[in-house]
């Protein structure tokens, strides 16, 4: 199949394979991150790991959307769903995401109106078949996702349809990648850049990795080969003592992204000025909100949610994984109380979460791992 | 058939994977697009962020809206 039959060539990844043994230093540890939930996924279920020498550490970043929304945020989407005249939709991930009194499956098996759909259009159109009913669609995602929410308002606008209202939790990447390069927990290297989120935003956003803080950061599809060349370019840049941001991603990523995405984004949406991040804390600029333009379609508006605050599990370590401190298996719930059927933290909902993606793929390196070495 | 989410019959959720789905122009309606995944499932795409679009062309696609256009010397097939 074109775009993902030639980026699974088992001979091609053995020869990029060779390529990263020849120039890593033998002598030097290498801590890459790759900052999209989507990688981490591509890296567990192809085994990517076991194709890296030793030297060569992979760290799991923030990118995974329902992964750093805080407890807070979701019990505000479970109270909204309860209302009786509210049909609640979401993306399908969300349903399982654990809020401080249950998660929205939950919910809805205990008779509230929520519905999983594929795109915001879909959450639209129930919209407009339900003329008698207040539809809400809980948005969530990097800016991969905030264009879709961008346009379907821009059209609901354009019908005037009054009973759609959207629940913004929309977050932007470069905010939580400047807070980790300031964390004092982390020393990395280099980072491997989501690669949709750059279809939007391009590669230009990330300059200040490679100008403010020293680190090479190269934007990477997600199929197996997309990760293994850009594994390549990035030691390839620290052995050679360049630091810039480059584009393995040609074939679908623009530098400057995509203008109009941009535009309808900038029509709908305003930074918040601050957001909560789970493991990360507050981040300043880290969020979108809706514009006034659009207020009227505005949830958090509609249905006066109060912002509460809510703590993680103490048992919890998702914000000592989602910064790359500790690895999944260290955590004190892993694979215990936390699992995929039964998640405590939010990493183990998605399966593009860290915890979840080491729980169903990196079972081999969990078995290594000595109970009594947990933290 | 690829177990990624490569295709519009992919059982993750479309923002959790940050999936981009790759799909062919087959009609264009105004403000939407009729769209073909490498696999021949079907479906309608919202493509003003891709604006003009051309039957036969393939764009990036995520949660039902086209975000991208895949470079043309690919365009041969999917």
């Amino acid at each position: 199949m074109k775009y993902v039959d030639e980026f699974r060539n088992a001979e091609l990844a053995r020869a990029v394979a060779a390529q990263i043994a020849s120039v890593t230093d033998p002598d030097r540890h290498y801590k890459i991150m790759e900052v999209c939930g989507g990688h981490t996924h591509t890296i567990y279920r192809h085994g990517i790991k076991d194709l890296l020498p030793d030297q060569v550490e992979l760290v799991h970043g923030p990118g995974c959307p329902v992964c750093v929304l805080p407890m807070g945020r979701v019990d505000e989407g479970i109270e909204i769903a309860e209302r009786p005249e509210v049909i609640f939709t979401c993306f399908g991930d969300m349903m399982r995401v654990p809020g401080s009194k249950g998660n929205l499956l939950e919910v809805k098996a205990e008779g509230a109106d929520i519905r999983m759909v594929y795109s915001p259009l879909d959450a639209l159109r129930i919209a407009r078949e339900n003329p008698d009913r207040e539809v809400v669609f809980y948005a969530i995602g990097f800016e991969t996702t905030a264009p879709s929410t961008a346009l379907t308002l821009q059209r609901a606008k354009k019908e005037g349809i009054e009973n759609f209202s959207v629940f913004c939790n929309h977050v932007t990447i470069v905010p939580p990648v400047r807070a980790l390069l300031d964390s004092p927990d982390l020393r990395l290297d280099a980072f491997i850049g989501p690669g949709h989120v750059s279809t939007v935003i391009g590669c230009r956003p990330y300059e200040f990795m490679s100008e403010d803080y020293g680190k090479p950061c190269v934007v990477a599809g997600f199929e197996p080969l997309d990760l293994l060349q850009s594994v390549l370019m990035l030691l390839r840049q620290l052995e050679e003592g360049r630091c810039e941001v480059e584009n393995q991603y040609g074939r679908v990523v623009l530098w400057e992204g995509n203008l109009q995405a941009f535009k309808s984004m900038a029509e709908v949406f305003e930074l918040r000025p601050y957001f909560e991040w789970r493991g990360l804390g507050f981040i300043a600029q880290s969020a979108l909100k809706l514009s006034p333009a659009y207020a009227d379609f505005d949830a958090e508006v509609r249905y006066s949610t109060p912002g509460v605050r809510v703590a993680d599990p103490k048992a919890c370590q998702c914000g000592e994984v989602l910064k790359g401190v500790l690895k999944p298996p260290e955590c004190k719930v892993f694979g215990t109380s936390c699992t995929p059927e039964h998640p405590l933290g939010a990493l183990m909902v998605s399966s593009e979460g860290a915890c979840a993606a080491y729980y169903n793929f990196g079972r081999k390196s969990f078995e290594k791992v000595e109970i009594g070495s947990r933290k | 058939m690829p177990d990624v989410a490569c295709t519009l019959d992919h059982d993750g959720c479309v923002v959790c994977s940050d999936a981009g789905i790759p799909v062919r122009v087959i009609s264009v309606e105004g403000d939407d697009a009729l769209c073909e995944d490498a696999t021949g499932n079907r479906a309608r795409m919202a493509v003003e962020l891709v604006a003009p679009v051309r039957v036969g062309e393939v764009l990036l696609t995520h949660g039902g809206v086209a975000i991208g256009r895949v470079a043309a010397r690919d365009e041969e097939d999917i």
